[in-house]
């Protein structure tokens, strides 16, 4: 297993590569100059271009590409266009906001999102089952700012029970870091609770039709033992992958969320980054997303052996 | 006890639990009212003011940076920094004194130097410091607050330049930190205005901080936009970016915010209902919005063209589509300057008064030599403004018969094709949407949407020689009544000439929570005098 995450990790460093190739040659052929957006609306094209030299914009396309990898190597992801702050930095304070925002949305549906399956499948055919799945299905049909917008409206302004919006550090106290948190992660976990909870209910329909279960309850098991001990823990493979595939979902939700709530998140900066052409910010955000793509595949390959001890790897 | 409180308490404990007793600080209502939390119009993405010439950041640094003159609410040039100023007989040597006890921020004592390697850098990215460079003989520190302007010919609006609040404004900063090259951002942010900024509560689109700089010594005269004494009324003022209305609209109801500076109109109603808020007209200055024809290429090149598009084009239609119903927010406007100002002038104007000739247009338009090739027409959609003009725009063009490629982008995008001189099917354009600040359209000053002077002129590219004499003729003016008659000359050559074409003048509002009170209309969000209570 320690070789097969060794070898998986080796691998990475060409993808990473193609990446990083791939963004960098987008950004180049893509229309949009940051001089133009840092010169303002009054500057003449002769202070574009000066900006544009000063940036080292004008310089060949392999040239920039080159120096860029040679940052990168040497654990330097460049520096903001626009802040002249490092990215890495920009991206370190960014990066609580949003992994705090995850974490609650993934607990959320984790706790949500599985029980409800587990029941839906339980009671397949019922009412409880047809409830359960119309509320996936209304979860999985609504944009996430329409919830955001409706849940700040009941919730902060109606009931005036949380705050519409912003971010503070757990280091503040556990109630000012939560309190902020509540409504965006339910707005962000609505689609991802939907479907995560008809991902469980499918992989539990198929489990519970199996003759092991029919030998549990032959000998008179109970119905939590066997839905949540002999039916879940088999039915957890499909239900491990979606979570996992669900953290692009989370990632570009996120983008939306946080723009909604004001969260000064990754996803905000993505959104500022692009509409303002910060080459070295998109650049470094788009490495850290792909790295963190590949490590939760990595961690679900590894999850799947705990689950499932039948696949060696 | 309500809800808030309750569900406050449980996670409060249980919190406890899991931080292993992390105390949630509370701010006194003390401090709460010491604090002024403030919600700009857009992100403060750079702070270097000279470098940077976004709004944003010329209102961020007018708290950090002082000038050496301010402009009042009359429009005229006060002395801010300077105690004094001698002009020489033939006008050609201007002698400023420094007032003493000025400070920076680091603590040091402003100096003459700094004063001269701060105005150096500014005029190099200054449309009005681009004139008096040429002009420049010396600009030296005679003794520690003494410095000189030598020049070689006169320059009446040196007070003026010097004072004016268009971006980039001449902000003093320490020697060391102005020596940097103009094209190039500065990394210290150290000025000697009445705030400090927080660098370490930086956190670009999101949040800027500013406390207040116990050192500063104001002016004794009674604060008038960027003059007189500039008193801070609270200890720390935190600017929190919105990217989205809704939410800043939701925030300040709520009281999580104090001051909005920029509500959209479609919110403005629903902010006006609530009795803990206010709404007025924040920039009585205003804006005046306008969209460029491309000069150097067909249909556009041809000066009948684009005195057909001024003809049949209809203001109302372009302020409705921005500003909605709402009549006290926009007015016609039949010229480039701004409506109620001093030296306002707007002769030469009819073509854009009245009923609207489309069949006049349509055959001034075919003697043009039109012949239905494809008009490409920027519009940054990720603007509301740009994009409400250029939906109107479209279909003006298509009521004259035209052939619009209607090219619906980000501003990005626009902003650096529209640099482009190629011909509109090789990557040009022929018309493009923006606006600008009415205080800077006030005189041909700062004003670089006006100016005619072909290839370097603003993107479109206008060659009026006419417009461009007028706008000499009013640097050359003495008095206001001179002034007041070049901008009506002005006016009716950019006209006669269709440098741009003006779509209206409309005005923005600007919200606040009732326990804050001291906001003042002007052309930027002056925090001087503002003061909150519990």
């Amino acid at each position: 297993m320690l070789s097969y995450i060794l070898r998986r990790i080796v691998a990475t460093v060409p993808v990473m590569a193609i990446v990083a190739l791939f963004v960098f040659s987008l950004l180049y052929i893509a229309p949009g100059d940051p001089a133009v957006v840092i010169a303002g609306d009054q500057a003449s094209p002769e202070d574009v271009e000066r900006i544009r030299q000063s940036l080292g914009l004008d310089r060949p396309f392999l040239v920039q590409f080159g120096s860029w990898v040679w940052r990168i190597l040497h654990g330097d992801l460049g520096t903001s266009i626009f802040t002249n702050l490092p990215v890495s930095a920009m991206i370190g304070q960014r990066l609580g906001p949003t992994l705090s925002l995850m974490i609650i949305t993934l607990l959320l549906t984790i706790v949500v999102a599985v029980p409800l399956g587990v029941v839906a499948a339980w009671k397949a055919g019922s009412l409880i089952d047809r409830v359960i799945m119309g509320f996936a299905v209304f979860g999985f049909s609504l944009p996430v700012f329409v919830v955001g917008y409706m849940l700040a409206y009941i919730f902060a302004l109606e009931l005036e029970w949380l705050p519409v919006q912003g971010y503070t550090p757990l280091s503040s106290g556990f109630w000012p870091w939560l309190e902020n948190l509540i409504l965006p992660a339910i707005a962000l976990g609505c689609v991802y609770i939907a479907l995560v909870a008809r991902i469980t209910r499918a992989a539990m329909l198929e489990v519970l039709q199996q003759d092991y279960i029919r030998t549990a309850r032959a000998k008179g098991l109970g119905q939590g033992g066997i839905l949540f001990i002999h039916a879940l823990k088999n039915a957890a493979v499909p239900i491990v992958t979606v979570i996992g595939i669900g953290i692009a979902l989370l990632i570009g939700g996120a983008v939306v969320t946080e723009s909604v709530f004001a969260i000064p998140g990754l996803g905000r900066l993505t959104i500022d980054a692009i509409l303002r052409r910060d080459y070295p910010v998109i650049q470094g955000i788009v490495l850290l997303f792909s790295f963190v793509y590949v490590l939760v595949n990595l961690m679900i390959d590894v999850i799947y052996t705990l689950v499932d001890p039948r696949i060696r790897y | 006890m309500d809800r808030r409180t309750v569900l406050k308490g449980l996670a409060g404990a249980g919190g406890l639990a899991l931080t292993g007793g992390l105390a949630a600080p509370a701010l006194s209502q003390g401090a709460s009212a010491r604090t002024l939390r403030f919600v700009p119009q857009a992100n403060l993405a750079n702070f270097d003011p000279i470098w940077g010439t976004q709004y944003v950041v010329r209102n961020a640094a007018a708290m950090v940076w002082d000038t050496l003159y301010g402009i009042d609410a009359q429009l005229q040039p006060q002395r801010q920094m300077v105690e004094s100023e001698e002009t020489s007989d033939d006008g050609k040597t201007w002698t400023f004194k420094l007032r003493p006890g000025l400070k920076f921020h680091d603590g040091e004592p402003v100096l003459a130097k700094d004063v001269v390697a701060s105005l150096s850098r500014w005029a190099a990215r200054d449309p009005m410091g681009l004139m008096i460079i040429p002009i420049q003989q010396e600009l030296t520190a005679v003794d520690d607050r003494t410095f000189k302007w030598v020049l070689k010919q006169p320059f009446p609006k040196m007070l003026y330049a010097l004072a004016k609040n268009n971006a980039p404004c001449s902000f003093i900063m320490p020697e060391r930190i102005a020596k940097t090259d103009a094209f190039k951002q500065i990394t210290e942010y150290v000025g000697s205005g009445p705030m400090k900024f927080a660098k370490g509560e930086w956190v670009p689109g999101a949040k800027a901080v500013f406390e207040k700089f116990a050192d500063y010594v104001p002016r004794q005269e009674k604060a008038s936009w960027l003059a007189g004494g500039k008193q801070i009324m609270v200890d720390r003022i935190e600017w929190i970016v919105m990217p989205d209305p809704a939410t800043a609209a939701a925030a300040l109801q709520n009281g999580e915010v104090d001051w909005w500076e920029n509500p959209i109109a479609d919110l403005v109603p629903v902010l006006k209902k609530n009795k803990n808020i206010s709404v007025d007209i924040g920039d009585p200055l205003g804006n005046i919005g306008s969209f460029r024809m491309n000069h150097l290429f067909a249909p556009f090149n041809d000066v009948r063209a684009r005195r057909a598009v001024l003809m049949a084009l209809n203001q109302e239609d372009y302020m409705r589509a921005i500003v909605g119903d709402d009549d006290a927010l926009w007015k016609p406007l039949p010229g480039f300057f701004t409506p109620d100002t001093p030296v306002y002038n707007a002769l030469g104007g009819d073509v854009l008064k009245g009923k609207r000739d489309f069949d006049a247009a349509k055959k001034l338009l075919a003697e043009s030599g039109y012949s239905g090739q494809p008009v490409t027409c920027l519009v940054a959609q990720d603007q509301p403004i740009t994009k409400a003009q250029g939906d109107v725009t479209a279909d003006l063009l298509k009521k004259l018969g035209m052939n619009v490629d209607f090219v619906a982008t980000d501003w990005g995008t626009v902003g650096s094709r529209r640099a482009q001189k190629t011909p509109p099917g090789q990557g040009g354009w022929n018309m493009f949407h923006s606006w600008h600040a009415g205080a800077d359209c006030i005189t041909p000053a700062a004003y670089t949407a006006i100016r005619a002077n072909g290839d370097k002129a603003w993107f479109g590219w206008p060659n009026s020689v006419n417009t461009e004499k007028e706008i000499a003729g009013w640097f050359d003016a003495k008095s206001v009544d001179e002034e007041k008659a070049a901008i009506g000359r002005v006016n009716k050559a950019a006209i006669e000439d269709v440098v741009y074409a003006p779509t209206g003048f409309f005005l923005t509002y600007t919200a606040w929570r009732k326990n804050v009170s001291g906001i003042t209309k002007g052309p930027l969000p002056f925090f001087w005098g503002v003061s909150k209570s519990a």
